[in-house]
């Protein structure tokens, strides 16, 4: 508690100054994640230089730098997310556009993907079902290579070497110039990931892995009013998974996602248009003992043609539409060999009639091969009430369709399953000074037909659309920046409270927190940063009658930098877990005790 | 701080004999737990542990018991539990581990565990002798055996091989018949082990997945077998083998019957099917057609015991289950009782 009231104290300080700065939300927008057309939503921006000071899981990213949770099956172990008090699932993940959770359980496992190299991560918050499709209910995510093309040459190496025998290795070179584009990042990281239990003799036994990820991006401008991009990314995961207080492990996983996208843009005088060709491809092996030649696996390959045509009708009115076609196919240890192809449509009305007030409405339906795809729909605004004071809301009408497993996992799979559906609405105040922010929402969503498997004998379980949820919640965010000459003082603040509730048992959803926090403390002076970041996670239910908890626990960790060489040279200093918490994220799987890195970047 | 233990050890042993030599003094109550049953409740399969409950003989409820006495987790899948002589041998499936605790204390005294303990599923004892049921590595259909265990010194001294998915067993005289269910897979077998010698005397076909078995006061013994699942590719029937001098006999539940959960109260055996309760006399040469009214339920586990019907209930897996106790002269619902996590078996003392 002392920490965050620290961090409250700090920031009244340094709101108290009046020095004239601007924070560092200059990042323009585009595509489905632009500000003009969420205009009733929260988008929240991670910029370059959060994403990419030091080598890290996209998970462990955004539970620090954007006050998400996620409930991690122990360090660097499967990671699935609850935004907003929805399930696992109900968060779109998006790569340059392209839905990629797994077509498989339709979640993605964010310590499977690498934070790094990307130049801008969005996430916005809310449902988000017409511009986003399936799954988008909670909110959405966007992994984003921003394609400029503007001469530079530059090749970044980040080397580090962390506690548990950890080793991070990355290469990211780029060159552009005023036609071309082009981007190679590539990854590597291995860890024994052997921490002690804290309080106990034991230590994480089985819980190594190693990963490595290869990412390009080429970009060839063909005239003013054509672009051709291509976007590739591979990433191979093999992970030991870990034991628990309570259970030894001698099984391990492995995950492969090839990911390749090309897009053509095309601008005109009123218009401009994308047509998206993707084709994704994912594979997890399970082996119950890692010694041995058995595994079972699931697989899926997906083609995905995307077309977006935005047109403007005038300079207040626009209209913004697409199609998408998703052909699928899965098959697996457990999976009947299936295909399936979704075909879905919206369209989008943009207005700003008067200059302080700007809206959407929204429609999107589609048709599928194998269940009913509703039709939904939205609304959502902004007005801005006075210089720096706005406020925004939201109504949208969201699905989620049923994914392999459910349909077709043997035994159980349940061909009959009809989407998920769910209502949401949210009210934001958001205000907004050269050197402060402060936004307060609240929202709702309820949600029906949730798929649930349940057991339909002991011997096996079958998904059905049974549980009804009810979720509500409060978002508060602060953000304010002060110079004192050569200081730079930067805090951020994040508070969620967040209710989701089952309807039948009246209960809170299990591995949902009613509070979590995040506040962030930088400090600039010269070539030389501290970064002071403070979690704090509610407790939460492991059992739906709410009898059993994992404990709430604050989490610091510190970051220290210092350039040289004309900022060519980055030497990092990282310390997690500071005050060697003893925490749970899952019940019986510790997380690691105080750990360091050491982090060195130079760019050429 | 180590002599004042040692001391304090002294004084107990003194009182103890002290006690034990007085012929004329009132029974000394050996435990907490000496008298009620127990309920085994196998905990979250990974992120959290088995517990056991106890009912004491007013109904009054205990859960995790051996947690409070010990200050220990059992770990990871509380698959069963068996009662010999002084001792609850407590089987942890995930953590391949037996816990030996006294039956009347469940104060904690060994642990059967080691290389030769892969997957335990059940105990059972002849005399100084145990035999737990094992799977080996449970994707593995070949390695599958019976760990034979000193329980002087709580040590495995044979491994006896056997068949996929080794799981009840019954005692019937010097030997043991091991139901072979088949683990994550299907087999079809009951392993007769002589424990003379230890090693398998005969291997019986019975039908698909035997997953329950009784001794009846003739000696006849009865095996419930479920039948391969329909997910399985090759559904077959469920059957109840009846084994007289190692000579197998079956009745056939039709298409798509796939029965569980056999127990014996008196002559009478029970069963469930399809959330229902069915009776058997152990005379009858038929199945019951109709299923006895006032059992219906999805139930995890059933054990009759003393003319009443212990069936539990682990609800959605996720929360505390329930057992449901029948008084079976008149069917009638006589005690509802909160367990904890996946409640999978009765015990009682």
């Amino acid at each position: 508690m002392k920490y965050i009231i620290g961090f409250f104290f700090i920031g009244a300080i340094t709101f108290a100054q009046t020095d004239t700065i601007h924070l560092l939300d200059e990042v323009k927008l585009y595509g489905n994640f632009s500000p003009q057309i969420n205009s009733g939503y929260q988008v929240q921006i991670l910029s370059d230089s959060i994403i990419n000071n030091h080598q890290q899981s996209l998970g462990n990213l955004l539970q620090n730098q954007a006050n998400l949770y996620f409930k991690q099956n122990g360090n660097r172990m499967v990671s699935s997310i609850s935004l907003r008090g929805s399930g696992a699932s109900h968060t779109g993940v998006y790569w340059n556009g392209i839905a990629i959770n797994s077509s498989l359980d339709g979640q993605t496992d964010f310590n499977t993907f690498s934070a790094n190299g990307y130049n801008q991560i969005e996430i916005r918050k809310g449902g988000g079902g017409i511009l986003f499709g399936s799954g988008a209910v909670g909110g959405a995510i966007n992994l984003r290579d921003k394609i400029i093309f503007k001469d530079k040459f530059q090749t970044q190496i980040n080397l580090g070497l962390a506690s548990y025998d950890t080793q991070k290795g990355l290469v990211r070179s780029q060159y552009s110039n005023q036609k071309i584009y082009a981007k190679i990042v590539v990854e590597g990281n291995k860890s024994a990931n052997d921490y002690p239990y804290l309080g106990t003799d034991i230590v994480n036994e089985n819980g190594a892995f190693k990963n490595y990820h290869i990412k390009s991006v080429l970009g060839y401008k063909i005239n003013q009013n054509n672009q051709l991009q291509f976007f590739a990314t591979l990433s191979d995961n093999d992970r030991n998974l870990s034991r628990t207080l309570t259970s030894p492990s001698n099984s391990k996983l492995t995950n492969w996602q090839n990911r390749v996208l090309l897009n053509w843009k095309n601008f005109g005088q009123a218009y401009n248009s994308s047509l998206k060709v993707a084709y994704l491809d994912e594979e997890y092996n399970y082996y119950s003992n890692k010694e041995s030649s058995d595994y079972t696996f699931g697989k899926s390959k997906n083609i995905i043609l995307k077309y977006d045509f935005k047109y403007f009708i005038s300079s207040h009115i626009s209209l913004h539409s697409g199609i998408e076609n998703k052909y699928s196919t899965a098959n697996g240890s457990s999976l009947l060999d299936k295909y399936r192809n979704d075909f879905e449509a919206y369209a989008l009305l943009h207005q700003n009639p008067i200059e302080k007030l700007q809206y959407n409405i929204s429609v999107r339906k589609g048709f599928s091969s194998v269940y009913k795809i509703p039709l939904i729909y939205a609304a959502d605004l902004k007005y801005q009430l006075s210089s720096g004071l706005n406020i925004k809301a939201n109504f949208s009408t969201n699905y989620r369709l049923p994914t392999y497993n459910d349909l077709f996992w043997n035994p159980g799979g349940n061909p009959d399953l009809l989407a998920e559906n769910s209502k949401s609405g949210e009210l934001g105040l958001g205000y907004y000074q050269n050197k402060l922010s402060i936004n307060l929402t609240s929202y709702i969503t309820k949600s029906k037909n949730l798929i649930q498997w349940r057991p339909e004998t002991p011997t096996y379980w079958k998904p059905i659309n049974i549980q009804d949820v009810m979720s509500y919640g409060l978002e508060f965010e602060f953000k304010t920046q002060q110079n004192f000459g050569k200081h730079m003082l930067e805090l951020q603040s994040q508070y969620a409270y967040t209710v989701s509730k089952d309807n039948v048992l009246d209960k809170q959803l299990i591995y949902v927190p009613y509070h979590k926090a995040t506040a962030s403390l930088n400090y600039t002076y010269k070539d030389f940063t501290v970064n002071f970041n403070e979690q704090y996670n509610g407790k939460v239910f492991t059992t739906t009658s709410n009898t059993q908890t994992v404990n709430a626990y604050w989490l610091t960790n510190l970051e220290i930098y210092k350039s040289f060489l004309k900022q060519q040279l980055t030497v990092g200093v990282l310390v997690n877990n500071l005050f060697n918490t003893a925490y749970q994220s899952v019940s019986y799987r510790p997380m690691p005790n105080r750990n360091f890195e050491f982090n060195i970047n130079y760019k050429f | 701080m180590k002599q004042f233990k040692l001391l304090t050890v002294l004084f107990l042993v003194a009182v103890l004999t002290y006690s034990c030599a007085e012929d004329d003094s009132p029974q000394l109550p050996k435990g907490d737990y000496e008298k009620g049953y127990f309920i085994t409740n196998e905990g979250p399969f990974q992120n959290g542990s088995g517990t056991i409950s106890f009912v004491d003989e007013t109904g009054n409820v205990a859960q995790s018991i051996f947690k409070s006495v010990n200050h220990k987790d059992l770990g990871s899948v509380v698959q069963s539990m068996a009662l010999h002589d002084d001792f609850a041998y407590i089987v942890v499936n995930n953590f391949h581990k037996v816990e030996v605790a006294n039956r009347y204390t469940m104060k904690s005294i060994a642990t059967i565990e080691g290389d030769d303990i892969k997957n335990p599923r059940h105990f059972v004892a002849i005399g100084n002798t145990g035999y737990i049921s094992n799977w080996g590595d449970a994707g593995d259909a070949t390695d599958d055996y019976i760990a034979v265990v000193d329980l002087a010194t709580n040590t495995v001294t044979k491994k006896i091989p056997v068949g996929e998915g080794p799981e009840d067993m019954l005692v019937d005289g010097n030997k043991i018949y091991v139901n072979l269910q088949g683990g994550w897979s299907q087999n079809n077998k009951v392993v007769v082990i002589d424990t003379s010698s230890n090693t398998v005397a005969s291997t019986l076909e019975v039908g698909d997945v035997p997953n329950s078995i009784v001794k009846d006061a003739s000696g006849t013994i009865w095996v419930l077998c479920g039948g391969k699942p329909s997910f399985s590719g090759t559904e077959t029937n469920g059957k109840l083998a009846q084994i007289e001098n190692e000579t197998v006999t079956m009745l056939d539940f039709g298409t798509a019957k796939h029965p569980n959960h056999l127990t014996l109260d008196g002559s009478n055996l029970y069963y469930d099917l399809n959330g229902k309760v069915f009776a058997m006399s152990t005379t009858a040469t038929e199945l019951p057609t109709a299923e006895v009214s006032g059992l219906d339920g999805s139930y995890y586990s059933l054990k009759a015991n003393d003319g009443k019907l212990y069936a539990t209930n682990a609800g959605d897996f996720q929360s505390e289950g329930s057992l449901k106790v029948y008084d079976l002269s008149d069917n009638s619902l006589k005690e509802t009782v909160v367990t904890g996590l996946i409640p999978g078996s009765v015990v009682f003392q």
